[in-house]
C-alpha cells in the first residue's frame, strides 16, 4: 500500500505538471481526489490495514492527499499567472495615449491676466468693473484730463453718436469704483478692454487690454506704491528682477513714474523695457468723485492713493517673446496650441 | 524734440559728464531720451589728409595701396573704397584714434601690406548714413587741420518733453533744468525776463489788439534796411544739428531764438503789410495761403494776425505766404506775443496744422519773456542782417499772470512720499535750485515763490511732484501694506468665468480673443438677436460696430483657421457684447461663445477619422459646463431661424434664458470653406452663475437597491424627446424615481421600421427609501407607467 501510494504520488504530480489549463487541473483532482478517485479509493482501504501500519500508512496517505492538494493549488495560481502575463504580451506602453476629446489651451491673454489677478490677490486686491462704453466724464474730466486735450478728440478716440465714447483706458473704472464706495479704504484692480482709434499694426490694435489698480486710504504713500508694484513685477517677472520707477506725466495722478523692468532678450543684453505707468492719485481726481458723489468721504486735505495701469497685451507680448501683436486677435490655432498648460 | 549737446553746452559746461549720465540724468528727470545720436569726432587724431598716389594690392582685388599726405609727411595706408582719385582730400583717421561706436584705429597689415591709419566715410565718423566710399572733403580744406575743426562733434539728443513742462522746449530750458539738477552754473547772464528796450504803448493804428481773451499780449519791433541772405555758419550749424533747415537769415534767427530761450516769433515783410497789425478773430470762411504753400479756411473761433486788407498770419501756427521775409524784403516787422494755449491747440488740431510754434504756444510758453525773446532776435539781425530798429518796442495789451505763490505743508510731502526722514533744508535746497524763491517758512510750512516759467506748478502736490521728480524714488523706502478687503461680486463672476474656461480647455476648446468692434458685414453672423452699437468714427469698414454677438468672431476665427488648414475646429470666447436698447441707451453683458465643427476627438492610430461632430456633440459640451450640473436644459427652437443659421434654439432652464444654440447654415458655412457641419453656441454667463449659487446640499445616499426596468416602444419619428421626458419626469408614482433614453433608431430605408416612425428604449429606475423592493410591486408600477405612457403619448410598447 506504501509503494502504491508513492506511485500514485509519482502519477499525480506528473499529470499536475501536464495540465495546461484549468479544465485538465479540475480532471487531475477528480482522478485523484475525488469520490472516485485513486486516493479516496486507496483511503477506503485503510480499514483493511494491518493496524501496527495504520499509523504509518495514514501518515503517508496524508502527505500524498496534501502533496496533490497542494500541487492543485500551486499549479493553479501558476496557470492563472500565465493567463495575466499573456493578457499583456504584446501591449506597446510607447504608442500614444488615446486623445479623448483632446485638450485646449486658454488664451496667452487670459493666462497673463490671470497671473496678474492672482499675484494682486495676495497683495489684498480686489477686482472691480465698470462700462467699455463710457462718458466723457468718466473717460477724462473727472481724470483731470482738460476738454481740450490732446486724447479728446474724434481722430483718436472712437465716440457714439450720442456723444459717449469708448474708453480709452480702464482708469474710467477707478472714476466708477470711487463714486460707488461705501467707505475706504479702497483697493482694486480692474482688467479690461480699452480703445483708442488706432490703425492695427504689428504694435498695434484698436482693441487692447490693461489692468489698472487703484488704492485710496487715509496714509497711502509713494513708499506703499513703490514696494507693491515692485513685489507684483518681481512675482511675474522673477525675484531677482530690476525695477526702476522713471518720474513721468499723467493728468490723474502727480507725482507719475512710468516703471521700466529690467529683462533680457534672447541673446542680447538686458535692457529696460517700459512696463506701467503709476503715480499719486491727484487731488483734483477725489475733487472730481465728491463732486458726482455729492459728499466728502475723498477730502482732498486728507485722503491719498496710488494708481496704476499696464498694457496686458503688451505684457504677454514681453513675456512670452510674441513679436506681432496680431497673433492675439488671430486666434490661429497652431500660435494659441503653443500655450497649452 | 532734438537737443544739440554742443548748443546746450554753451549754457553750462557737462564736459565732466558722459553721454549715458546726461542720459540718465535726464531720464530721472522725468524726461524721456528716445535717441542718441553722436556726430562727427572728438579725437584729433582724425585730420584732412590728401591722397597723393595709389596702386592695386598686390594680394588682393578689392584693395588699394594708397600714399597719403597727412600734413606731416607721407603714409600708407590699405583702403577698400574705390570712389577717389589722386589728389582728392579726404579725413583719416591716425593710429590711436577712437571712432564713433568705440572702435580704435592701429598700425596693421591688410594682406600682408602695411596699413598706418584708416580713410573714412561720412558714416564711419558718425556724419549721416552714407557708407559707399570715402568722405571727400572740399579742395580748399588745408591738410594736416583736426577733422572736428572742419566738423564739430556734436551728441543730439532726441527727447520726449511731456505737456506739463513747456519749459523744457527750449536749449536755455533745459540748461536750467540740467543746472538745478547737477548745481553746474548756468554760463553768463541769461535772464529774458529783463529787457534794456524802452516799451511802448503800440498805437491802434500800429496793433489794434481786439481779442485780449486769447491773445493778453502782442509786440512788434519795427526794422528796417535789413539785406537778407543766407545765415552765417555757426547759425546754419546750429539749426541743421537739431533737424531744422535753414532758410534765410531772418526766418533762421527766429527759428534760433525759439530754439535758444523758447519764445516762438514771426517777421512780416513790413512793405507788404497794409496798414497796422489788426489782432482779431478771423471772420467765419476766411481764407489764408500759409508759408507752407496750403490755402486754409478759418472759423470765427481762429485768432488770425491781419493787417488792415485781410489775415497775414495764423496766430501762433503759421505766416502767411504774401507777407513772408524772402531775399528781397528789406523792412521787417518782428511779432512775439503770447497767446492762450487752448485757443491755439484748438485751431492747430482743426486745421490738422502743427508748427513748432503751435507746438510750444499751446503748451504755454513763458510770458514774462516775450520782450526778451524779441530783443534777443534783434539784436541777431542786426548784426547779421544789418539795418536799423526803432528803439522801442511797441506792446499791445500785457503779459498774464500764470503764476503765483505756492504754500507747501512739508509734512504734508513727507507723508505722501512716505519719507519721514526728508528734511526741510532738503526741501528747501531741491525748491530753491530748481528756482523757486523762498518767501516764507515756519517748522512745517514754507511758501515759495513760483517763476514764470514754471506755470505747471500751481498747488502745493505740484511742489511734492518736484521733490520726487528731484529725490528720485531709489530715495523713497518699498513698503507693503497687506489690506483685507471683502471681495464681491465682480470677484465671484471673474472665478466662474475661468471655471467655465477650464472646463472648456479640458474638454479640447481653444480659447479665442476676438476683436470688440467687428464689421457691418459680419452682423449676420449674430445670433441671440440683439443690435450692436456703431461707432460715430470708425477708422474702417473692417471696425464698425460693437459686436452685438460674440459668434461673428468665432466664425472669422473659424475661416483662418480652415484656411491655415485646420480641421477640427473647437473653439470659444468669454467676453462683452454691447446691446443698443430700444430707448437709445445701451446694455454691455458678459457671454460665453463656442463654436465646434469636425472630428469628436483627435485623429490618432486608435481611430485615424473619427466621426464629425454633430449637434448633440455641442449639447453635450453645454449640459457638463460648471453651472449646469443641476440644471435640466430645454432647447426650444425659435420661431425664425436667422439667414445664417439652422435649427436655431433658445436653450431654457424653466423660465430663466441661458443661450441659444444653432448650426451654420450650409450655405454660411460653404462660405468660409468648412469642410464638416459648423455648431455654434452663445450663453449668458449670469445665467450660467444663477445655476452654481451657494454650497450643494447633500443628500442622504440610498439606503436599499434599486431595480430597473426597460422599455422599447415604437413612436412617430418627429416625437421630441422632450416630450417623452417630460411625460417620464411628471409621474407621480411613488417608487419611480429616474428615467433614462438608451437607444432611439430610425431606419431611413424604412426595412426594419416605416421611415415614419421611431424605436426609442428608455430605462426606468425604481426604489424604495425603506425597503428592498419585491419584484412584483415593481412590476405593478411599471405596468402602470407603461400605460399611462400609451394613454398619454402615440406611443405603441413593445411588450
Amino acid at each position: 500500500m506504501l509503494s502504491q501510494l508513492d506511485s500514485l504520488k509519482t502519477d499525480a504530480l506528473a499529470a499536475l505538471a501536464a495540465a495546461q489549463d484549468e479544465a485538465a487541473l479540475e480532471a487531475v483532482r477528480v482522478n485523484f481526489l475525488g469520490k472516485k478517485g485513486s486516493v479516496t479509493a486507496l483511503s477506503q482501504g485503510m480499514k483493511d490495514v494491518p493496524v501496527d501500519q495504520k499509523k504509518e500508512v495514514g501518515a503517508k496517505l496524508n502527505d500524498v492527499r496534501t502533496a496533490i492538494t497542494d500541487g492543485i493549488e500551486s499549479k493553479k495560481l501558476a496557470l492563472q499567472a500565465a493567463l495575466d502575463a499573456k493578457a499583456v504580451e504584446g501591449i506597446d506602453i510607447t504608442l500614444p495615449g488615446r486623445p479623448g476629446t483632446g485638450n485646449g489651451a486658454l488664451h496667452p491673454l487670459t493666462q497673463i491676466r490671470d497671473l496678474a489677478i492672482r499675484t494682486l490677490r495676495r497683495l489684498g486686491f480686489i477686482l472691480a468693473e465698470g462700462p467699455e462704453i463710457e462718458t466723457e466724464f468718466h473717460c477724462f474730466d473727472a481724470l483731470n484730463t482738460p476738454a481740450d486735450h490732446p486724447a479728446r478728440n474724434e481722430k483718436d478716440t472712437f465716440y457714439l453718436p450720442d456723444g459717449r465714447l469708448l474708453r480709452t483706458h480702464t482708469s474710467s473704472v477707478q472714476i466708477r469704483t470711487m463714486e460707488a464706495a461705501k467707505s475706504l479704504p479702497i483697493r482694486i484692480i480692474a482688467p479690461g478692454a480699452a480703445y483708442r482709434r488706432d490703425e492695427i499694426d504689428a504694435t498695434h490694435l484698436s482693441v487692447f487690454n490693461q489692468l489698472e489698480g487703484l488704492y485710496v486710504s487715509n496714509d497711502v504713500s509713494l513708499a506703499d506704491l513703490k514696494g507693491t508694484l515692485e513685489a507684483f513685477f518681481r512675482e511675474i517677472f522673477g525675484p531677482n528682477t530690476a525695477v526702476r520707477f522713471r518720474p513721468h506725466f499723467f493728468p490723474f495722478t502727480e507725482p507719475s513714474f512710468e516703471i521700466d523692468v529690467k529683462l533680457e532678450a534672447k541673446g542680447k543684453d538686458a535692457r529696460w523695457i517700459e512696463i506701467a505707468g503709476c503715480g499719486i492719485v491727484d487731488p483734483a481726481v477725489f475733487t472730481a468723485v465728491n463732486k458726482s458723489r455729492g459728499d466728502n468721504l475723498f477730502d482732498p486735505e486728507t485722503t491719498t492713493g496710488f494708481a496704476f495701469g499696464l498694457g496686458l497685451d503688451r505684457l504677454a507680448m514681453i513675456l512670452h517673446s510674441i513679436t506681432d501683436i496680431r497673433h492675439l486677435i488671430e486666434n490661429d490655432v497652431r500660435f494659441l496650441q503653443q500655450f497649452a498648460a | 524734440m532734438q537737443v544739440s549737446l554742443s548748443w546746450l553746452s554753451t549754457h553750462l559746461d557737462l564736459s565732466s559728464y558722459t553721454v549715458p549720465q546726461l542720459s540718465d540724468l535726464l531720464t530721472f528727470a522725468g524726461v524721456e531720451v528716445e535717441g542718441i545720436e553722436e556726430r562727427g569726432v572728438t579725437t584729433d587724431k582724425v585730420v584732412v589728409a590728401q591722397i597723393e598716389s595709389f596702386v592695386q594690392h598686390p594680394n588682393a582685388d578689392k584693395l588699394s595701396v594708397c600714399q597719403v599726405n597727412d600734413g606731416t609727411g607721407i603714409r600708407q595706408i590699405v583702403c577698400g573704397a574705390k570712389n577717389f582719385k589722386a589728389g582728392d582730400k579726404v579725413p583719416l583717421a591716425l593710429p590711436g584714434a577712437v571712432l564713433p561706436g568705440g572702435f580704435t584705429i592701429k598700425e596693421g597689415k591688410l594682406r600682408d601690406v602695411a596699413s598706418l591709419g584708416m580713410m573714412c566715410s561720412g558714416k564711419e565718423l558718425g556724419l549721416g548714413d552714407d557708407h559707399s566710399g570715402l568722405l571727400i572733403l572740399d579742395a580748399e580744406t588745408t591738410i594736416g587741420t583736426p577733422f572736428n575743426q572742419l566738423v564739430p562733434s556734436d551728441v543730439v539728443f532726441d527727447l520726449e518733453i511731456t505737456p506739463n513742462r513747456p519749459d523744457l522746449l527750449s536749449h536755455l530750458g533745459l540748461a536750467r533744468e540740467l543746472s538745478a539738477l547737477t548745481g553746474i552754473p548756468l554760463k553768463g547772464q541769461r535772464d529774458y525776463a529783463k529787457t534794456s528796450t524802452k516799451s511802448k504803448a503800440a498805437a491802434d493804428d500800429q496793433v489794434a489788439l481786439k481779442a485780449t481773451d486769447v491773445c493778453p499780449l502782442y509786440t512788434a519791433r519795427l526794422i528796417k534796411g535789413v539785406k537778407v541772405g543766407p545765415s552765417p555758419e555757426w547759425l546754419r550749424r546750429r539749426l541743421e544739428s537739431i533737424g531744422l533747415r535753414p532758410i534765410n537769415s531772418i526766418v533762421d534767427i527766429t527759428n534760433f531764438v525759439m530754439m535758444e530761450m523758447g519764445q516762438s516769433l514771426h517777421c512780416f515783410d513790413l512793405d507788404k503789410l497794409h496798414g497796422g497789425i489788426v489782432v482779431r478773430n478771423a471772420s467765419e470762411g476766411e481764407q489764408m495761403l500759409a508759408l507752407d504753400g496750403q490755402t486754409y479756411t478759418l472759423l470765427a473761433d481762429d485768432l488770425v494776425i491781419a493787417d488792415q486788407k485781410r489775415a497775414v498770419a495764423i496766430a501762433g501756427v503759421m505766416g502767411g505766404e504774401e507777407t513772408g521775409v524772402t531775399e528781397a524784403t528789406t523792412n521787417v516787422l518782428l511779432e512775439a506775443a503770447w497767446f492762450t494755449p487752448s485757443n491755439i491747440r484748438r485751431t492747430s488740431r482743426r486745421l490738422g496744422l502743427s508748427s513748432d510754434s503751435s507746438y510750444r504756444f499751446e503748451r504755454g510758453i513763458d510770458p514774462q519773456q516775450v520782450a526778451g525773446g524779441s530783443e534777443l532776435a534783434t539784436k541777431l539781425i542786426l548784426s547779421i542782417a544789418g539795418g536799423t530798429a526803432e528803439d522801442v518796442l511797441h506792446v499791445a495789451g500785457e503779459a498774464p499772470a500764470l503764476t503765483g505763490e505756492v504754500t507747501l505743508d512739508e509734512d504734508r510731502a513727507r507723508k505722501l512720499l512716505g519719507t519721514p526722514d526728508l528734511t526741510g533744508d532738503e526741501i528747501h535746497a531741491i525748491l530753491e535750485k530748481l528756482g523757486l524763491g523762498k518767501k516764507a517758512a515756519t517748522k512745517h510750512e514754507s511758501r515759495w515763490h513760483i517763476p514764470s516759467y514754471r506755470a505747471d506748478l500751481q498747488r502745493p502736490v505740484d511742489l511734492i511732484e518736484e521733490i520726487a521728480r528731484v529725490i528720485g524714488l531709489d530715495r523713497v523706502p518699498s513698503k507693503m501694506t497687506a489690506v483685507a478687503v471683502p471681495s464681491d461680486a465682480t470677484d465671484r463672476a471673474y472665478d466662474f468665468a475661468m471655471t467655465i474656461r477650464q472646463a472648456l480647455v479640458n474638454r479640447g476648446c481653444f480659447e479665442a480673443q476676438t476683436l470688440r468692434l467687428i464689421a457691418d458685414a459680419q452682423l449676420p453672423d449674430t445670433l441671440g438677436g440683439g443690435t450692436g452699437v456703431a461707432v460715430k468714427n470708425p477708422l474702417s469698414e473692417d471696425h464698425t460696430t460693437l459686436r452685438p454677438s460674440i459668434i461673428p468672431g468665432l466664425i472669422a476665427t473659424a475661416a483662418l483657421n480652415i484656411r491655415q488648414g485646420a480641421d477640427r475646429l473647437r473653439f470659444f470666447e468669454l467676453g462683452r457684447v454691447f446691446l443698443k436698447l430700444p430707448n437709445g441707451n445701451s446694455r454691455e453683458e458678459e457671454r460665453l461663445a463656442i463654436l465646434i465643427s469636425g472630428p469628436v476627438s483627435p485623429s490618432s492610430w486608435h481611430a485615424r477619422t473619427p466621426q464629425a461632430a454633430d449637434i448633440h456633440e455641442l449639447m453635450g459640451i453645454i449640459t457638463n459646463l460648471p453651472g449646469l450640473s443641476r440644471v435640466s436644459i430645454e432647447p426650444k427652437a425659435v420661431k425664425e431661424s436667422p439667414a445664417n443659421f439652422l435649427l436655431t434654439s433658445e436653450l431654457r432652464a424653466g423660465n430663466r434664458n441661458l443661450g441659444w444654440i444653432a448650426q451654420l447654415h450650409p450655405s454660411r458655412a460653404r462660405d468660409i470653406s468648412a469642410r464638416h457641419p459648423v455648431y455654434v453656441a452663445e450663453l449668458l454667463l449670469s445665467a450660467l452663475r444663477q445655476g452654481s449659487t451657494g454650497p450643494a446640499k447633500f443628500e442622504e445616499l440610498p439606503r436599499f437597491p434599486g431595480m430597473t426596468r426597460d422599455v422599447a416602444m415604437e413612436v412617430p419619428a418627429d416625437l421630441p424627446h422632450a416630450k417623452v421626458a417630460a411625460f417620464f419626469a411628471s409621474q407621480k408614482e411613488p417608487l419611480f424615481i429616474a428615467s433614462e433614453v438608451f437607444d432611439v433608431f430610425t431606419d431611413p430605408t424604412g426595412q426594419k421600421i416605416a421611415k415614419d416612425r421611431k424605436s426609442i428604449a428608455w430605462t426606468l429606475t425604481y426604489r424604495s427609501p425603506e425597503k428592498t423592493l419585491e419584484t412584483a410591486e415593481v412590476d405593478a408600477a411599471h405596468q402602470r407607467i407603461l400605460a399611462a405612457l400609451e394613454k398619454a403619448l402615440p406611443a405603441t410598447v413593445r411588450r
